[in-house]
């Protein structure tokens, strides 16, 4: 209590010096007068009284810095003297002093933002309870042949077996997706996606309802009312987010339905827009198993494995392929996928960056304390002591430190915004919200303070040791301790250069492969071609026989009304919109057995589809409106096609099966063989590794023969997109008021959309490369600024014997081009080693693609002789009179 | 020499404390003079190292000051002794006899044996 109390009236005692310092003069001025008067009266002199006063106190200033020292806190009092000082010396040394902050902050922002990014997307992503033990799976077809590779889907038979024979799960639940048409009063329309689950959905994820309740057991009786719930982004775009809406009647399919719960905004499973009950007993769709606490993947994987194999067995006609396995995946992975890559490579590099921002501050803070050594050593021997001296470089560390971790964090905020708003629509699911991470800021924080003091006591220790007297009279210049500085230096700008050479070439290959991505001649023109997709009402898929002749005659209808809008010039009909989308299927052809599968991509479409890409006719001839109508069983190929499964031969006229068409589920021709009868050029689509453009064998058949695929309609126009979709969209509803459009666009947006993803890493990694290079350049400035201002007396010499301008230039750019030239050399190694790592992310160019390691080379060679440039014209004009006096 | 200056210092406060207790408040150089007149020349120490050792007795609460006038109306700072103050004392007498008493007694028999 009594220490306490001490210390609080000290520390107020700081802050009320003056007051204070008055007091303590008036003081000692009544003590004098006191005394005085006393000695007056024992009969001194006047002046023998003063002195005797005066004596006995043993000095006025002495009392009362004798006084000060203990009014105060001295620790605390000279600390902020430090601070004083340390920042009176980062604003003379402004350039400086900005230069170590911009790159500390770059380094901590950079850092912060992609660190926030990570944690949000690995560790804290779902709203919902224990989610990283919840397991999704499915059936991976492990055979090399056959139609198809895998599938999620499980038949009720299936998904009771895994529900009720599993060893590995906690609780299960089961979803499926779920279209429907709502009939507002005025109009009836489609909403989004919405999902059928079982009741206990709500339980398993542990989110309570925003507005209502969520499903009980009682909701998925044949005989209770009918429910649903909808998510947070239908209530507000379709309704405004007005909670009146709650337990009032919705005319859903043409049935009533109540709505009795919205879910709050960060809940969105499986992106469904609404949700409606499944009972237990007929649960059909998707698995979503929560493992119990303690059971690993691989259990978990074995156990369902066997499962299956039990069910193969007992149901042979189940939809099982040959040789298949489970693959269980956790519910995260089959949301984020490839990106999980893409977000280490990008952290991976925001480490480099930080790295290089670190030696360019240690090196701009070396270059610093040896520039002030002589000032040190003559502090030191003018009694300063080394504590004082090393808090007093310490303190200056810290507060550039701190300054640089205020602006890295108000970087870090801004940026983050920018990253979240690159991050393409769909690429995370929307349950993820990438927020500042406070933790993760302090961390970097932490490493910057780190980095700072330890480069700032580095000199300060260093300048410490040894004898303080050789150190003043040889005037700090060329002596040991310098040359170990400069090779630090040298090494720590090397490292600098290595590191940003890394960035560089990573970013470059990524530019490259972007380049290559977007200018692409797919073989076809995508600009103004509109496409858009029918949802068809439940009437089209009642009964298979109606179903086919009823689609067929829609899409004839359309086609012909599409036709008739002015700024149309032709139309056709597919399964899909290339280049982006595709189907394929195992190609079977007679007298051609194979082990690998024959991969081909099909198109079922109409006969306008050759000319609506511009696919001149090769050989043979394309199917006519004729075919189409009579659903003849002809099929179109193209050159690769030919060339791979007929070499030297003769395709036209043979038979081929397209194995995707025997699935006993479809409506389509099972067992059937479609004759060749034309040949068309390649076109390009999108490769497996969704990242290039690839010509593969491909083939094109009537739409009419089937009465499965979607119906995507193309229009080559020469007017604007949305117009003709408005007129299309009244045409579609003249031949059937419940027929709508789905999904709308055109070839060329849905492209921009899907370069999103790679321009957003190419963004990132090349912000990151570039403020990598900026640092660089002010590294070899920082140093080779400081190797000439260190010369100036040997360049005196130099200039005073004869040598020429062209002589310095040299002798300063022989220098700098060894260390640059030694960081690219090590530079280009680990760009060798380390770009494999993004081998994933790069397309259509050699991870070791010599141009771009070329051209980066060359980029910071430049960049780094520009940067010596104004040292060396510094160092030509030195005037050898005053270099030689300059001691 | 850090530990010489402690005991003087502590002796030096102790001294202080007793004084204010014998004469109530009192500024700083009758303090003085006061502690210089009951120690005779055994210590001569400069009057200056009072007032830091006031300070620090201020600051841990023993002691408080206010401004007054003297006898020959003059202005001064007059010290007086707390609550605290006066069990401080209490205790540290107690203390100092104690061990004064203890280093006689062991200081007696060192010279017997």
């Amino acid at each position: 209590m009594k220490r306490i109390h001490s210390w609080w009236t000290r520390l107020r005692g700081l802050f009320r010096k003056e007051q204070l310092d008055r007091e303590l003069d008036a003081e000692m001025a009544s003590h004098l007068e006191m005394h005085i008067a006393d000695n007056l009266r024992a009969g001194m002199t006047q002046e023998a009284a003063r002195r005797d006063a005066l004596l006995k106190l043993g000095g006025v200033e002495q009392t009362k810095e004798s006084v000060r020292d203990r009014r105060g806190i001295l620790f605390l009092e000279t600390l902020l003297q430090d601070f004083r000082y340390a920042l009176r010396s980062l604003v003379k040394n402004r350039g400086l002093s900005f230069v170590a902050i911009f790159a500390l902050a770059l380094g901590i922002g950079a850092t912060t933002v992609m660190f926030s990014a990570v944690y949000n997307v690995f560790f804290d992503p779902l709203p919902y309870k224990n989610f990283s033990r919840y397991v999704v799976f499915r059936i991976q077809n492990l055979a090399n042949v056959g139609g198809w590779k895998g599938r999620d889907f499980f038949s009720l038979e299936e998904v009771r077996a895994f529900r009720e024979q599993n060893h590995v799960f906690e609780d299960v639940v089961v979803h499926n997706g779920y279209r429907l048409l709502y009939d507002n009063g005025k109009y009836i329309h489609h909403w989004p996606r919405g999902e059928e689950v079982t009741t206990n959905t709500f339980e398993f994820l542990g989110v309570p309802p925003l507005l209502g309740r969520t499903f009980s057991e009682e909701d998925s009786r044949p005989a209770a009312p009918p429910v649903f719930i909808m998510n947070y982004r239908l209530w507000q775009s379709e309704f405004a987010g007005d909670p009146k809406i709650l337990n009032t009647v919705f005319i859903l399919d043409g049935k009533p339905r109540t709505l009795v719960g919205i879910m709050p905004q960060r809940f969105n499973f499986f992106g469904a827009s609404f949700w409606l009950p499944m009972s237990d007993s007929n649960a059909t769709g998707s698995v979503v198993g929560r493992l119990k606490p303690g059971v690993s993947f691989a259990t978990a994987g074995a156990d369902l494995n066997a499962i299956a194999h039990q069910l193969q067995k007992e149901n042979p006609q189940g939809i099982f392929p040959d040789k298949f396995s489970i693959v269980p995946e956790t519910l995260l992975d089959s949301f984020i996928g490839g990106f999980r890559k893409t977000l280490y490579a990008l952290l991976a590099a925001v480490l480099l960056l930080l790295l290089i921002a670190c030696s360019n501050v240690a090196n701009l803070l070396l270059l610093r304390a040896t520039v002030r050594e002589r000032e040190i050593v003559m502090r030191a021997t003018l009694g300063a002591s080394r504590l004082r001296l090393i808090r007093q470089l310490l303190a200056e560390s810290f507060v550039l430190a701190a300054v640089a971790s205020v602006a890295g964090c108000v970087l870090a905020y801004f940026a983050l915004k920018g990253v979240v708003a690159l991050i393409p629509e769909g690429t995370l699911p929307e349950e993820v919200l990438i927020r500042m991470n406070v933790p993760v800021l302090f961390a970097a924080l932490g490493l910057t303070l780190l980095t700072t003091v330890l480069s700032g006591l580095a000199p300060a220790l260093h300048i410490m040791s040894g004898d303080l007297q050789s150190r003043l009279t040889s005037s700090g210049k060329n002596i040991e301790g310098n040359v170990r500085h400069g090779k630090l230096r040298s090494s720590l700008v090397i490292g600098e250069v290595a590191l940003s050479i890394v960035l560089l070439i990573s970013a470059g290959l990524l530019m490259r492969s972007f380049f290559i991505l977007t200018h692409a001649d797919f073989g076809f023109d995508p600009q103004n071609v509109l496409y858009f997709r029918l949802a068809l009402p439940k009437a089209y898929n009642t009964n298979i026989d109606v179903t086919r002749e009823k689609k067929n005659a829609l899409t004839r209808q359309v086609l012909a009304r599409m036709q008739g809008l002015p700024g149309v010039t032709t139309v056709s009909e597919s399964m899909l919109e290339p280049p982006l989308r595709y189907d394929w299927s195992d190609t079977i052809i007679p007298g051609k057995p194979h082990t690998e599968r024959w991969e081909t991509r099909f198109e079922v479409c109409s006969e306008g589809y050759f000319q609506i890409l511009g696919l001149p006719l090769l050989h043979g001839r394309l199917f006519s409106e004729d075919d189409v109508n009579a659903n003849r069983h002809v099929m179109v190929v193209n050159e690769r096609f030919s060339r791979q499964y007929f070499p030297n031969e003769e395709p036209i006229g043979h038979k081929v099966k397209l194995e995707v068409l025997d699935r006993p589920f479809l409506d389509a021709p099972h067992d059937t063989y479609f004759e060749i009868v034309g040949i068309v050029p390649d076109y390009k689509t999108l490769g497996d590794d969704g990242r290039s453009w690839r010509a593969f064998p491909q083939t094109f058949i009537p739409y009419s023969v089937q009465g499965f695929s979607h119906r995507t309609y193309m229009a080559r126009t020469f007017a604007d997109p949305k117009v003709l979709l408005k007129n299309i969209q009244q045409e579609v509803r003249a031949i059937d008021p419940s027929v709508e459009i789905e999904t709308s666009g055109t070839l060329t947006a849905s492209l921009h959309e899907f370069y999103r993803r790679p321009q957003f890493e190419l963004f990132t990694l090349g912000s990151f490369a570039f403020i990598g290079l900026v640092l660089v350049v002010v590294g070899i400035f920082g140093v080779m600024a400081y190797t000439v201002s260190r010369q100036t007396h040997e360049i005196g010499i130099r200039v005073a014997l004869g040598a020429q301008r062209r002589d310095i230039l040299s002798m300063v750019f022989v220098k700098s081009l060894g260390i640059i030239a030694a960081g690219v050399a090590i530079g280009l190694l680990a760009s060798y080693e380390s770009s494999r790592f993004l081998a994933s992310e790069v397309s259509g160019v050699s991870i070791s693609d010599p141009s771009t390691y070329g051209v980066v080379s060359f980029i910071v060679v430049a960049v780094g002789l520009l940067a010596c440039y104004l040292p060396a014209r510094r160092a030509t004009r030195v005037d050898p009179m005053i270099a030689l006096r300059y001691e | 020499m850090g530990d010489k200056k402690d005991v003087w210092q502590g002796t030096l406060a102790l001294m202080v404390l007793k004084t204010l207790e014998a004469l109530g408040p009192l500024h700083g150089y009758g303090i003085a003079r006061r502690i210089e007149q009951t120690r005779g020349d055994l210590l001569s120490v400069n009057y200056g190292t009072l007032y830091p050792a006031l300070l620090k007795l201020e600051q841990e609460g023993y002691i408080a000051s206010e401004w007054g006038v003297s006898d020959n109306n003059r202005k001064a700072k007059y010290y007086k002794l707390t609550r605290a103050g006066g069990k401080q004392l209490e205790r540290e007498a107690r203390d100092w006899q104690q061990t004064t008493a203890i280093l006689a007694r062991f200081l007696a028999s060192k010279e017997r044996a």
